[in-house]
């Protein structure tokens, strides 16, 4: 493709949507075989300096979108614009090395055969010799990397392995960062670690980036927006925090936390539950059937030996205590205590609810029965 | 407190310590004998022979090594990254040539590219009545045919790492933004340099030790000396020296691929491991590769086996299909058999033992059996002729000693698939069985046996199979006028009677090929591709 045909291509498309993010993906599809869709119709953008996570179960195409964006997967439809030059369309995709992408993948993918200096050099062919030790040098510091320039990727810990290919794609200064489950292959101790300082160096470095997971907690930790993924579509693009409190559907709901599903029916224009009543934010009709969204942290239970709901089961998790709480309709809820209030299983209680919005569901858009 | 019984020497360890003294004890007397060799010997070979055949045999290991090396790794490019019809067939096909013995090679192409024979016929309707082409009996003759018998051990094992290849390591080069060539130039070729170099030591080692060839083709090597100096000169003492200096030789190679491997356990990542996807080509680059591929396997394989099946079918060939030529065939089956059995029984309790007691004593035992892996053939044949001659004489002449030669010599080859096959069962297997009530002796008969049983039955058909084609040890040891297929083929080829030779040839490389298969069924499993 010349500059001419994609300066035409882009000035198309710009005359009903300027392009003015980093990233932007519009209606994009992509297939592994023809027929079976990876990822379907998937549009969103980042804005300079943005992290952006795309978070869903394995299998919801969320791999598929950060290859896509990288160019090692051709798109089916639609286009992916980097920097407001389209680099992928169903015609056109632009080689991954012309694109300045920098990507850390889950098993890191350091080359064996070079040492940690070598390895972060590796994409700086382009500098001068002393710009590139400058470079070398400056991004072995950003990593914490002093002391093991000389080592080969197999006498690093993986912890290290990870700063060195952080820092090996970051070295480039790329246009945006990938990064595929990075922190997957760590004990969950150093990967806590970890996350903390990748995200305070990318912060410090202003670098977009997209980091594709299956953990919530992971998400919530280092995204500014969090893109959830099911079944190679997107089903909500925001903030983390109404991601959580306002998820857009049950399986949102689900996926990002603990959720109970409470039946209702709207009368006279409000939410009737075995819990009491609740706003009509969908704005049902009347006589709709209707489920309301209820986290346990919004749940408290207190005990009461005139109440019907009895304690069916408690799990102790450190910080909190976590109560199946069996309604007597025979409904399953769910209460999130302090740790050092103990009820005995089978403990009546009188259970209220602390919610500052309420999530309301259509009963058909449910990923299961409830209960 | 618990008593522990120490045992006294079990009969397995006897056993053990017997087999390595069998290999041991020849080297040592071959050595000695070479050391105690006059100073005058040793100045006159180090005068006249060892240079020029120290030369001839490093520039030909050389020559091979860099032509197998264009060969093997382009063929495994070709069949693991391109998908085109037929690419299966190729990916197999490229094997066949290790079914052919070196000398089958160098006689059909002492005739094909020999005075008077159909290629020069060809280049003189072409380039004129005085054009000449290479000899076959040249430098480059030589080299020509040993590239296109041993290519496939660089393929094949290239062809297993290509497969294993992580791809992240090349996408990780693409967001670095590196181009196509740089990409195979500074992160696949660096990768997969510890099997590239596997594969050329093995190549390297065979042409070191290759007597067949270099014999047919009068090229002089190492080898070859060492076998005229024991035949046409009866001079043992200066074949010893010369001996010494192969073995030394050829550890040195061995040694040398050793040190440059010593990395490559960390080359694969652990974890997931995705493998390239293959390029889909057009009818333009299928025909392309179909050509280059047709063109290497019909050289090295096809072009031979046509020229065996027709000559076998000649009437002077029919002619000499009797009595005599089925006592051939009964000849080398019975050494085969005698030698695969011996090598089974041999080899067994120096794995068993190395594998659940490595005590030191155990390994050094083990690796003492691994020594004939440097030995050629003409070397293993020196070796136990001189052993027996000093020890006992009364057994020289006798298929015993063929026997203990074959033994020497493909001992490494039964061990490679006896030892991973004892170490696949865990030893909990055995104790679980004896805390079933089971005796030591039942357990081996019906746990440990029945678990192994596939590794000895592969070890035993290599075993068969590599004595059957065997050349210098058996022309060197055989008792008097009992000859094998091998022996014939060697035998009619000097002569040029190259229709007589092809009814053994062809037997000789159909009975090859089952060994292919056992060696592509562990190669496939080994680098199994993902579907």
């Amino acid at each position: 493709m010349t500059h001419a045909d994609a300066d035409r291509l882009g000035g198309q498309v710009n005359l009903y949507q300027p392009v003015s993010s980093i990233l932007e993906l519009r209606s994009v599809s992509c297939a592994y075989d023809p027929g079976r869709p990876a990822i379907r119709d998937m549009s969103f953008s980042i804005r300079e300096g943005e992290i952006l996570c795309l978070l869903g179960p394995s299998g919801c195409g969320k791999t598929t979108v950060l290859r896509a964006i990288a160019g090692f997967e051709p798109v089916q439809s639609g286009q992916i614009f980097l920097s407001g030059q389209l680099v992928s369309s169903s015609s056109e995709t632009i080689p991954t090395e012309q694109r300045r992408v920098g990507m850390v993948f889950q098993e890191y993918a350091l080359f064996p055969h070079l040492r940690v200096t070598d390895n972060i050099a590796f994409g700086l062919r382009h500098l001068s010799r002393d710009e590139r030790i400058r470079r070398v040098q400056e991004m072995l510091r950003l990593a914490g990397l002093e002391g093991l320039e000389r080592r080969y990727p197999h006498e690093l810990s993986g912890g290290q392995q990870q700063r060195v290919a952080l820092a090996r794609a970051l070295a480039q200064n790329p246009v945006v960062l990938l990064l595929d489950e990075p922190f997957s292959n760590l004990d969950p101790d150093m990967a806590g670690r970890m996350r903390e300082e990748v995200h305070a160096l990318l912060h410090r470095m202003k670098t977009t980036t997209i980091l594709v997971t299956h953990d919530h907690d992971e998400a919530f930790a280092m995204a500014d927006s969090i893109a959830v993924l099911n079944q190679g579509h997107l089903e909500q693009l925001d903030s983390p925090e109404l991601v959580y409190h306002v998820p857009a559907t049950p399986f949102v709901a689900d996926f990002v936390g603990q959720a109970d599903f409470l039946p209702g029916q709207i009368r006279q224009g409000l939410v009737h539950t075995e819990l009491g009543e609740f706003p009509n934010t969908l704005n049902s009709a009347e006589g709709t059937s209707v489920v309301v969204m209820i986290r346990p942290d919004d749940i408290h239970v207190a005990p009461n030996q005139s109440a019907e709901a009895r304690i069916a089961d408690r799990q102790f998790r450190g910080s909190e205590n976590l109560y199946t709480v069996r309604l007597p309709s025979g409904q399953i809820i769910h209460s999130s205590e302090s740790s050092t209030s103990v009820y005995q299983e089978g403990t009546p209680v009188e259970i209220r609810i602390l919610a500052t919005h309420t999530v309301l569901f259509d009963v058909s858009a449910l990923p299961r029965p409830p209960g | 407190m618990i008593a522990v019984r120490r045992s006294s020497i079990s009969p397995l360890q006897l056993a053990a310590l017997a087999s390595a003294a069998l290999v041991l004890s020849p080297l040592g007397y071959v050595t000695a004998m070479a050391l105690s060799a006059d100073a005058a010997i040793w100045h006159r070979l180090w005068t006249t022979r060892i240079p020029e055949l120290l030369g001839n045999t490093v520039s030909l290991a050389g020559a091979v090594a860099l032509l197998t090396l264009v060969l093997g790794v382009s063929t495994a490019w070709m069949v693991t990254r391109f998908e085109f019809p037929g690419r299966r067939l190729w990916e197999v096909g490229l094997v066949l040539p290790l079914a052919m013995p070196t000398y089958v090679l160098a006689y059909v192409y002492n005739y094909l590219l020999g005075f008077g024979g159909p290629v020069e016929h060809l280049w003189q309707m072409i380039a004129g009545p005085q054009a000449r082409v290479i000899s076959p009996q040249s430098f480059w003759g030589v080299t020509f045919v040993m590239a296109l018998d041993t290519f496939p051990f660089v393929y094949l094992l290239t062809r297993s790492a290509l497969l294993s290849f992580n791809v992240s390591f090349e996408e990780v080069a693409r967001t670095c933004g590196a181009s196509p060539l740089r990409r195979m130039f500074s992160v696949i070729l660096p990768l997969l340099r510890p099997s590239i170099v596997a594969g050329l030591a093995l190549v390297i080692l065979y042409v070191v030790s290759d007597f067949g060839a270099v014999s047919l083709l009068r090229y002089q090597t190492l080898t070859y000396a060492v076998f005229q100096q024991m035949t046409g000169r009866s001079d043992n003492q200066a074949a010893s020296i010369l001996s010494v200096l192969l073995v030394i030789l050829a550890l040195l190679f061995l040694l040398t691929e050793r040190w440059s491997r010593r990395k490559s356990r960390f080359y694969q990542t652990t974890g997931r491991v995705r493998a390239p996807q293959r390029m889909r080509c057009g009818w333009w680059h299928t025909a392309a590769l179909t050509v280059c591929l047709a063109a290497v396997i019909g050289l090295s394989f096809g072009i031979p086996a046509y020229l065996l099946v027709i000559w076998s079918l000649s009437p002077e060939a029919q002619a000499i299909l009797d009595a005599r030529f089925f006592g051939f065939v009964r000849n080398s089956a019975l050494l085969s058999i005698l030698a695969a059995t011996a090598g089974v029984l041999v080899g067994l309790p120096l794995a068993y033992l190395a594998g659940r007691k490595p005590t030191w004593i155990n390994t050094a035992c083990l690796q003492a059996a691994y020594a004939g892996y440097v030995l050629p053939g003409p070397v293993a044949a020196l070796a136990v002729l001189v052993l027996f001659l000093n020890v006992l004489p009364f057994f020289y002449g006798t298929v015993i000693v063929l026997v203990v030669a074959y033994v020497l010599h493909f001992l490494p080859a039964g061990l490679q698939s006896l030892e991973p096959s004892i170490q696949q069962i865990t030893p909990n297997l055995e104790e679980a069985a004896r805390t079933l009530g089971l005796t030591v002796r039942d357990t081996w008969r019906r746990v440990t046996l029945p678990l192994i049983r596939n590794g000895v039955i592969v070890a035993w058909v290599l075993i068969f199979l590599q004595t059957m084609k065997e050349l210098p040890a058996t022309l060197l040891l055989r008792p008097v006028g009992f000859d094998t297929l091998a022996i014939r083929v060697w035998l009619e080829a000097s002569e040029e009677y190259y229709q007589l030779a092809a009814p053994s040839a062809l037997l000789i490389v159909l009975v090859g090929l089952p060994a292919l298969v056992l060696l592509l069924s562990r190669d496939w499993r080994a680098a199994q591709e993902p579907s």
